[in-house]
């Protein structure tokens, strides 16, 4: 009897609520339900808009349906719902909390998530990658010196077939855990859907799955359109679409590298190589984006419509690594000043190494995650 | 009182440029004899006011009328001490400002000035004879004064009001006794656990106050504390109450008699006078009589009522399970509970980790728990703050419909939903089951979660209401022979207040002031600051008493009702008429007024038949004589004959509002004159006749609301009218006059945009109804 009594009821989740509080939703509780947000969003659906319903899901610490619906991802976070409350309540940091908790409870070996989440746990953060880099090093040999010579060349100290060893197996990590969480978010997103009797019978085939609901995402990705629709993002819509094509361009150019290295090519490339040109010019588009971030964020947490958290300030800073790092190897490799190029690098392949390895954990995350649920959104027909 | 009148006319304000003045002039002394009528530009300015001084000092002027400006206005200006009569004729709001000059000239013989339309002359006139036959027939009023006073406060309850009240009482100067009916003092704030923040930022649980007071209330000298005292009877009237106390459930001579209610006997057959003086005599067997007054019964000036609430029986909410389910219980025993100490559930003393607080009982319908109010929304937080604090991984919910926390409370709200363990909604509550170990299941429907929720609760606590004490219980007992307690309390729906609006504290008998939790529901914070208005009410009562005038709402008036009684006829009418209970019966029936019960509304004297009753400056022949004043053209000399209505207003409300549509400048028909009454309870049916025996071809009333929502400042003044106006119509048909010549109309005192459509609809209807057939008889 008494297990039939509490069987389906709510079960709020006190820790789930002080760990929301923990990662920058500390206003939460002060929503009252008044809508104004849902109003205010220009993105929310006309249907059970967000992020009105995530304000009192929170507040009764709902953990299992904020993780697994995807509206919470469909924000975009220009924060006029935050401008607009008139409880101080800030629905847009509250989101960006459940996010930041989604991302670690959707998490493939979780002990690493943990690393990332928590200040306490940073020099642990980086040791990993540099004890990894060291090890390389120390197996090639080339730890105690390599003969640098008269030319600054990062190939004299990590060949490109030694970074190809190392890097590669860590991207196809990243891949495997970023997809198992993934698969575990879409997993969850169907099951929540399912117990309110919402499912698809009818399966696309894989090909259309891709044609109808992936690409077309992929394309908005890429215009950022969704993003563009954020009326207080103006800024933060400029700084974004700079970071994004900042990474891809890099990631592009390392691609370009790993290719056309096995073709008989050497880096360094000479500055006018397309390669060269390209991933200069994304690493200015990272940086002035970097630099709009976070001016807008100091000014906005200044102002008191956003509050920063440490999942915000560490992705910031780890990027802002990558990017100062990798501008002053290659400044520093071309006045031919080793001594400060050669270990400058070597922080630059740790930050990126983090980037990498903490990409499924961190903020960054949200790159797959946003994704996957504007990809479930157009599967469901939830625009 | 060897009258001299002087007239004073004022020019000012368009008066002069409207009116033929010297033609005006001239009408006291031809028509009335008033040797003295002057008239100046500008009547309440220095000189204006040095005129008419000149002349109480030199001509020995002492009746004066002020022809200008509307009563309401420059009462000050045109107060020449209490040994004058001051009259004041509107000319101004109710006659040039809300006129238009007729375009086309009216061909008449009369003499008068170009430009000056003949209606609006006429109407000045008619105002200005008027006014001096009020003048003429009013007297100065004498004080009543009691032989003897007390000046001592009585407080009835000893809670947290009771004992402010008493201690603010005190603080003014005043002695008081508290009576209190329980074993010891501090009420209902004495046996909580914490208490709602009293005071500034109201953000906070705190320890109960009430301790404080009781101790401010032991040590101070002028307040006596009687616990276990009940009163068993209050007779006579404020300044001197003699009051009869005694302790709870004892029988004595002195209990207050009832009153029967029974109308009809067993077969439906209406009881007649001396079966329902048997049956009284039966009820009140042992009792004395109201008149007879106690010999050793304590002296009072006023009461403070305090006596607070009761809870709301929840018994009726069995699709709660309340009764039913061991707990399921009410904010009241959650109270009791928490007091003393941890919060565990009735069923096996096991704490309660996760308790869910009902705001609202009935599914699909939003209406709060009976005598449910902002109260009872604090108290769910409140409570929902000690399962929290008793254990940081306990769960509170507040399942509400209403959730109230008006002013500076939403500080109190902001901080309690703070907490992470509070979780509200608002929702409707579909179902309660139980389960085997007593917990509960509860299902909540429509709520903000967005589907419904099964909720698993070791104990619910349903938000009832809080019940004020005058619900079924007189308390205040009073040797009236309206009856013990209040007479018109279920327009009120059992609260001790007779406006909320306007009169705070004001029961419906004079002297008795209500405050704290049996007036409204109200928090401890509020129930301080009620209980300090309410002393100062008792204290304004007794030092009015003390001076012989009115207390509320003609507050420093120094009429009364006079009785002549060699011709009553003992027909009761007034006594039971009187919504203050002012006037108690002998056996005989002859009325035996308490002028310090009375608020001079007049109703006693609208109610006379044998019209026997009056005040010095309003009574039956005065108005009488001011409708007899008003000039009726005949069709002698006039074709078509201009009409003559007289609108009987009620001077509290209606004639704001038709000042504040002259003032407006909103125009109405010329043919009206306005007399105004102090209530329309107050108008008496010979008024009726008078105007229609004297030719006046119509008679419009405009008094207040009445009802559920009633505006009236003596409570039923228009509403006794209207009943008093429908045998009036009966009349009027034996005379063969049509009924649509009487007419009572409501109207709210901001409602001055409606006045001219009023009249002017009246007037069409008089239009077609046709000169009054009497007419130059």
């Amino acid at each position: 009897m008494a297990a039939d009594v509490t069987k389906g009821t709510v079960q709020p989740d006190l820790d789930f609520i002080r760990m929301l509080k923990k990662s920058g939703g500390d206003t939460l509780k002060k929503c009252m339900q008044c809508a104004n947000c849902s109003v205010a969003c220009p993105l929310a659906p006309d249907s059970r808009p967000f992020p009105r319903k995530e304000m009192i899901w929170a507040q009764w610490g709902l953990k299992d349906k904020l993780i697994s619906n995807p509206d919470v991802w469909l924000c975009h976070q220009c924060n006029d719902c935050s401008v607009q409350c008139p409880r101080g309540a800030k629905p847009g940091d509250v989101l960006a909390a459940i996010r930041n908790m989604a991302i670690g409870e959707f998490a493939f070996m979780k002990p690493l998530a943990k690393i990332v989440r928590d200040k306490a746990k940073l020099p642990v953060l980086f040791a990993i990658p540099t004890v990894v880099l060291l090890l390389t090093l120390l197996v090639t040999g080339k730890l105690f010196g390599f003969g640098e010579g008269d030319e600054v060349a990062f190939s004299k100290m990590f060949s490109i077939p030694v970074i190809d060893v190392v890097f590669i197996p860590l991207f196809l990590l990243v891949v495997f855990a970023a997809g198992k969480g993934v698969m575990s978010f879409w997993g969850a997103l169907e099951t929540a859907d399912a117990k309110v009797g919402k499912k698809r019978y009818i399966k696309p085939s894989p090909f259309d799955f891709v044609k109808y609901y992936i690409l077309p995402v992929l394309g908005d990705i890429i215009t950022h359109t969704r993003f563009a629709k954020c009326g207080g993002n103006k800024s933060r819509y400029t700084a974004h679409l700079g970071i994004f094509f900042g990474f891809m361009g890099l990631f592009l150019v390392a691609n370009i590298d790993a290719v056309t290295h096995n073709l008989g090519f050497h880096t360094p490339y000479p500055m006018l190589s397309p390669p060269k040109f390209i991933g200069n010019l994304s690493a200015l588009a990272l940086g002035i984006g970097m630099l709009l971030v976070i001016f807008k964020r100091k000014k906005d947490e200044a102002e008191g419509t956003q509050v920063g958290s440490y999942a915000d300030w560490s992705l910031i800073w780890m990027i802002v690594a990558v990017t100062v790092t990798g501008i002053v190897s290659e400044v520093t490799r071309l006045i031919g000043i080793g001594f400060v190029a050669y270990p400058v690098y070597f922080a630059h392949l740790v930050f990126v190494f983090c980037l990498f390895l903490y990409l499924p954990y961190s903020k960054l995350a949200h790159m797959v995650y946003r994704t996957t649920a504007m990809v479930y959104a157009k599967y469901t027909g939830r625009e | 009182m060897d009258k001299k009148c002087g007239v004073y006319i004022c020019t000012g304000c368009g008066i002069g440029k409207a009116l033929d003045i010297e033609r005006l002039s001239k009408l006291p002394g031809k028509d009335y004899n008033v040797e003295v009528c002057k008239t100046h530009e500008f009547c309440c300015g220095p000189e204006g006011v040095e005129q008419i001084k000149k002349d109480i000092t030199g001509e020995g002027v002492n009746t004066i009328v002020v022809a200008g400006c509307s009563m309401r206005v420059n009462q000050d200006v045109f107060d020449f001490g209490p040994d004058k009569i001051v009259e004041r004729v509107n000319l101004r709001e109710q006659v040039v400002w809300c006129q238009e000059p007729a375009k086309e000239k009216t061909e008449t013989e009369e003499e008068i000035r170009e430009g000056v339309d003949l209606h609006i002359q006429f109407l000045a006139e008619d105002y200005l004879r008027m006014g001096i036959v009020r003048a003429q027939k009013s007297e100065l009023p004498e004080p009543y004064m009691l032989e003897s006073l007390s000046k001592r406060i009585l407080v009835m309850g000893g809670g947290v009001t009771g004992l402010t009240a008493a201690v603010e009482a005190a603080k003014a100067g005043y002695d008081v006794t508290i009576a209190e009916k329980g074993p010891s003092l501090g009420g209902y704030a004495g046996k909580l656990r914490k208490q709602v923040a009293a005071s500034h930022p109201y953000a906070d649980l705190e320890e109960p106050i009430v301790q404080d007071i009781i101790t401010a209330a032991q040590s101070n000298p002028k307040i006596e504390l009687k616990t276990n005292t009940v009163v068993a009877r209050i007779a006579g009237q404020p300044g001197e109450f003699t009051v009869t106390f005694k302790k709870p459930g004892e029988e004595i001579e002195f209990d207050v008699p009832q009153i029967v209610e029974q109308t009809h006997d067993e077969e439906g057959k209406e009881l007649t006078k001396e079966q329902i003086d048997e049956i009284y005599a039966e009820l009140n067997k042992g009792r004395a009589d109201i008149l007879t007054l106690d010999p050793d019964g304590q002296k009072f000036g006023a009461v403070v009522l305090a006596t607070g609430w009761k809870p709301y029986d929840a018994s009726e909410f069995a699709n709660l399970g309340f009764g039913k389910y061991k707990n399921v219980i009410t904010n009241a025993m959650m109270e009791e509970i928490a007091a003393k100490g941890n919060i565990v559930r009735p069923s096996d003393g096991k704490e309660a980790k996760s308790v869910v607080f009902i705001q609202n009982p009935k599914k699909g319908d939003d209406s709060d728990f009976p005598f449910g109010s902002s109260v009872t929304s604090l108290v769910a937080l409140k409570q929902a703050k000690y399962v929290r604090e008793d254990d940081s991984e306990a769960k509170a919910y507040i399942i509400y419909q209403h959730m109230r926390t008006p002013g500076l409370y939403e500080n109190f709200y902001k901080n309690m939903q703070d907490d992470d363990g509070i979780f509200m909604t608002k929702g409707s509550v579909a179902s309660i089951a139980e389960g085997a170990d007593g917990n509960l299941l509860v299902e909540v429907e429509d709520n903000l979660i967005g589907e419904t929720i099964k909720i698993d609760a070791d104990m619910i606590v349903l938000a009832a209401g809080m019940v004020p004490t005058t619900k079924d219980d007189p308390v205040v007992n009073l040797a009236y022979r309206q009856g013990p307690g209040f007479r018109d309390i279920g327009l009120f729906d059992g609260y001790a207040d007779s406006n909320f609006i306007c009169f705070p504290y004001e029961t419906q008998r004079t002297g008795i002031y209500a405050a704290g939790c049996v007036r409204q529901a109200l928090t401890i914070g509020e129930c301080i600051e009620d209980a300090t208005g309410a002393a100062l009410k008792a204290i304004q009562c007794i030092d009015s008493v003390n001076r012989g005038v009115s207390v509320h709402p003609r507050s420093g008036d120094m009429t009364f009702p006079d009785f002549f009684f060699s011709r009553c006829t003992q027909c009761k009418r007034c006594t039971e008429e009187c919504p203050f209970g002012a006037l108690d019966d002998d056996e005989k029936g002859t009325p035996k007024p308490n002028p310090a019960r009375c608020r001079r509304c007049g109703t006693c004297m609208g109610a006379c038949p044998e019209r026997i009753i009056g005040f010095a400056d309003y009574n039956i022949d005065m108005i009488g004589s001011m409708i007899k004043a008003i000039e009726v053209p005949t069709d002698d000399d006039y074709d078509p004959v201009p009409l003559r209505v007289v609108v009987l207003v009620c001077e509290n409300d209606a004639y704001p509002a038709v000042d504040m549509a002259g003032m407006n400048g909103l125009k109405y028909s010329p043919m009206v004159r306005f007399i105004p009454v102090r209530c329309l309870g107050s108008v008496n049916t010979v008024w009726i006749k008078d105007a229609l025996s004297s030719g006046l071809d119509g008679v419009l009333l405009l008094g207040c609301q009445y009802g559920d929502d009633y505006q009236c400042h003596f409570i039923k003044g228009s509403e006794l009218c209207n009943r008093r106006m429908e045998n009036v119509a009966e009349t009027l048909k034996s005379l063969a006059l049509e009924s649509e010549r009487v007419e009572l109309q409501q109207v709210a005192i901001n409602e001055y945009d409606k006045i001219p459509g009023i009249i002017n609809k009246f007037m069409e209807t008089i239009d077609e109804v046709g000169p009054n057939p009497f007419k130059g008889f």
